[in-house]
């Protein structure tokens, strides 16, 4: 149960961040959509709005909200389980709290605000996605999200990474079903996180190139990948010379998105916004290199004989 | 070029039904009175269709797009489309990814797609997805009835102002039409609530009624001459008893054209989910007398599926009643969005009262060109599935073994056993193909007369008509054998249909500070670029009066 930020901007007025930094890792995200924003329905803007932050530190985030919440670490997953019991009236033991590193009252008082709310909304970081538990957090809290709607309007939104993500996400799905983690070994799309991501194609040794536009794993991921992508041809496109192009065979300088090459980039709610550039740049940009790559490569005979393997296959084994 | 010989043609638009003819096509993929030379196509013995032509269904969007996330495991039994030299890899099953959905919809021999929610602020995102669906012409329509924008000049009764909103807003998204869904109800649930009734004032809102909605957005559709008239999908979708709520809705509409979206599920009796029961008769009456106004049925098909819609507060009601999981989606401003996977189940009586109710309006309409085939893709079923509806419309006998299967129970809440009509093959065409095309304004559509688009199916005539229809022997879109004994030939891209209705020149004026009021992006960024739809086709606007 999500919505856009528009939503937020005009109607959220009980916003809780669990396990993120916005106000260092998305500078602009409190002042453009939520609590600095006045509108229709909350005319007095941030005084409108009650912000609570859930981490495990007191970042700089935290000093922004009325009510800071110092979960322990690791205990995240708890203190969404205790909170769905709560808004239902079922017992939770002392003891169960007191793993959390919180305290009944502090509980009993989020829990009386989030359902006297009009419009509620969790937004959630790595600091609940990435950390234990991982995405049975990340669900656990969209389940709380869903059953506060049998008492007020409620929403969740995780506070997606920097760049285009989002857009890389939501072309996948249209385009293969899934979202990341996707093989084309058989023909056609196949998804499974930990086996097909790229961390593991490459810790594996599975694949004997690698094309990387405008990432850098070579400065982000763990040393047996990176010592594979030296081995093995490495394309690389990016407007910077990155750790991956110096381990790569080939670097391409490309024009930067936004900047100097148009195209679309998708909001972290999903919302497409189109990219006008301000600026011309000397390199071309990424998809005039693929497409000029694309039209090399369909010079070259197809990959497999004619008929050599069916079209379509009609269930999957 | 193209001649095609010996076969029996269907083309309701024509009133042609079933004498043998040639048909002719030239090199711009045009119908013409005859060529020379070129390949020629000998159909003798075989049946001739027009195009299918899908008047309502989600194929792509932020929606639809959230729904394939929401089901991996689905994706994972599917079909898959293995990649080839002229095709993309893709899957198949509840929601297909883009590229199957293009296949999947020309293999069985439809040509023409309208995507019937576009909520503007993700317009930008429907065209590029709609720009990866090969071979068939789209259309799509912006969903309207809970645009606060708009809601505010009704409630305020300025007229003009909002019908210059309306004509902004689908140039703006680049839509060929006006979606209405659960006009009011969808902005209710913004704060959590709904609108079940038509005379009782939305929450938010002095005087404003969902009513009123229904009247002025219908009128404005008509006043701007929009080719495809308003699209709507009433207020209190699914719930027992909404057949009050639907014929009020249609009251409303007296006068109007409009185009009733999924009736099937706007069509129930009784107080609650025990009493619940089919009143098709009623409803089908109010069509049969009222020819102003056509359908889609929605019909359902038991087996696994997936719920998208714009209307936010049924879905959230429906995973309460399945604990399913659960996928909501508010944009600004706009819209609502809610998605549910779901599985319509013979043993479930609710479940088998909307089977029912789906082919029984198909039968109870007695004008094919009033009653479309759908199946409000992949709310009731998914649109791969249809030849199996044709086979229960075109076969009473199998219709009753299918009832058979039924719990007893049904037998007093359904009137299908009752009717022994079948569909001939002439009605087959208008109800797929002739109807739906005139409904949508698209005069080239389902038409094989001479200037109109040579979208051409030829069936291998046969006695199992579900095969026969999940099995074209060749598909012909815009002149191009694009399916030809099961495989797919060629894989062209499709058109996009759109309409530039008249504005007046100072709304652009009138929306920018109410704009900066609500969106969160700039208002130069809002409108999605022409130059960014691929293959543009645009349709003109009649207005009312000029007809």
């Amino acid at each position: 149960m999500t919505c856009t930020l528009g939503e937020v901007k005009q109607r959220a007025d009980f916003i809780v961040y669990w396990g993120g930094n916005p106000a260092e890792c998305h500078p602009r995200h409190f002042t453009k959509y939520t609590i600095m924003q006045k509108s229709k329905f909350l005319p007095r803007g941030r005084k409108d709005r009650t912000m609570v932050m859930v981490d495990i530190r007191e970042t700089k985030s935290a000093k922004a909200a009325n009510i800071f919440l110092q979960v322990k670490p690791g205990k995240d997953f708890e203190l969404i389980t205790i909170l769905r019991a709560l808004i239902k009236d079922q017992q939770v033991g002392d003891e169960q709290i007191a793993e959390t590193g919180l305290t009944r009252e502090a509980l009993d008082d989020l829990v009386q605000r989030m359902k006297s709310c009009k419009f509620g909304c969790f937004f959630f970081g790595m600091g609940l996605s990435m950390t234990r538990g991982k995405h049975m957090n990340s669900a656990a809290l969209l389940t709380l999200a869903a059953e506060m709607n049998a008492f007020t309007k409620f929403v969740a939104m995780p506070m997606r990474g920097h760049g285009n993500v989002t857009g890389a996400d939501v072309i996948m799905r249209w385009q293969t079903g899934y979202p990341f983690g996707i093989t084309f070994n058989r023909g056609y799309p196949r998804y499974n996180p930990g086996e097909f991501s790229t961390v593991d194609v490459l810790v594996r040794g599975d694949c004997d190139a690698a094309f990387i536009i405008g990432a850098d794993p070579g400065a982000t991921m763990p040393q047996p990948a990176i010592n594979h992508l030296k081995r093995i041809p490495t394309i690389c496109l990016d407007p910077h010379v990155t750790h991956t192009s110096k381990l790569a065979r080939v670097h391409i300088t490309t024009a930067a998105q936004g900047i100097s090459a148009p195209g679309t980039a998708y909001r972290m709610d999903e919302i497409p916004m189109p990219l006008k550039p301000a600026l011309k740049s000397p390199y071309p940009t990424d998809e005039e290199v693929v497409r000029r790559i694309n039209e090399a490569i369909a010079q070259k005979p197809f990959w497999l004989p004619e008929g050599s393997q069916p079209q379509m296959i009609s269930t999957q084994v | 070029m193209l001649r095609i010989t010996g076969g029996k043609i269907y083309d309701p638009a024509n009133g042609i039904d079933g004498q043998v003819k040639d048909l002719c096509v030239d090199d711009t993929g045009t119908i013409v009175s005859s060529v020379d030379g070129g390949r020629t196509i000998d159909a003798s013995g075989m049946i001739i269709f027009p195009g299918g032509v899908d008047v309502h269904t989600h194929v792509a969007g932020g929606a639809i797009n959230f729904a394939r996330a929401m089901t991996p495991e689905d994706h994972r039994r599917t079909q898959a489309f293995i990649r080839t030299q002229s095709r993309r890899s893709g899957l198949g099953g509840m929601a297909p990814t883009t590229f199957a959905t293009g296949y999947l919809y020309a293999g069985m021999g439809f040509t023409t797609v309208n995507e019937a929610a576009v909520p503007v602020l993700s317009a930008r995102h429907t065209h590029e997805e709609l720009a990866d669906i090969p071979i068939v012409d789209k259309a799509t329509l912006t969903l309207m009835a809970n645009n606060e924008i708009m809601l505010d000049q009704m409630e305020a009764g300025e007229y003009e102002r909002a019908k210059n909103v309306v004509a902004w807003y689908i140039w703006a998204a680049k839509s060929y039409g006006v979606k209405a869904v659960n006009p009011g109800g969808v902005a209710a649930w913004k704060w959590g609530s709904d609108a079940k009734q038509l005379t009782d004032p939305i929450d938010g809102y002095n005087s404003l009624t969902p009513g009123k909605i229904v009247t002025m957005l219908a009128t404005i559709c008509d006043d701007l001459g929009l080719p495809h008239p308003m699209h709507l999908h009433c207020n209190n979708l699914g719930a027992p008893g909404n057949i009050s709520t639907t014929i009020d809705t249609l009251k409303h509409l007296e006068g109007h054209r409009a185009h009733i979206a999924h009736s099937q599920y706007h069509a129930y009796g009784g107080d609650d989910w025990d009493t619940m029961c089919s009143a098709t008769v009623q409803l089908a009456e109010y069509f049969n007398t009222h020819p102003n106004i056509t359908t889609d049925a929605g019909a359902v098909l038991f087996g696994d599926t997936v719920t998208i819609t714009a209307d936010g507060p049924w879905q959230h009601l429906l995973y309460k009643l399945t604990g399913r999981k659960w996928g909501n989606l508010d944009v600004e401003n706009e819209t609502g969005c809610g998605i549910v996977p779901y599985t319509y189940r013979p043993s479930n009586l609710v479940n088998a009262v909307q089977w029912a109710s789906g082919l029984e309006l198909m039968l109870l309409i007695r004008n094919p060109w009033q009653v479309f085939l759908s199946t409000d893709h992949p709310n009731g079923g998914c649109f791969w599935r249809y030849p199996e509806i044709i086979q229960l419309l075109m076969c009473a006998d199998f219709r009753s073994e299918c009832i058979k299967t039924l719990p007893d129970r049904i037998k007093s809440k359904i009137t299908l056993p009752e009717i022994d009509r079948e569909y001939t093959l002439y009605e087959v065409a208008t109800s797929m193909s002739a109807g739906p095309a005139r409904a949508l304004g698209l005069t080239r559509k389902g038409n094989l007369g001479i200037g109109c688009d040579a979208d051409i199916v030829i069936y291998e005539e046969e006695d199992d008509v579900a095969r026969m229809f999940s099995h074209p022997r060749y598909v012909i879109k815009g002149g191009e054998v694009v399916i030809e004994d099961g495989d797919i030939r060629e894989t062209p891209e499709g058109r996009e249909f759109l309409v530039k209705p008249s504005c007046a020149p100072e709304t652009d004026e009138f929306m920018r500070p109410l704009f900066e009021d609500c969106y969160t992006m700039s208002f130069e960024n809002y409108p999605v670029e022409f130059e960014r739809i691929e293959n543009p086709n645009m349709q003109e606007c009649v207005n009312a009066s000029e007809k």
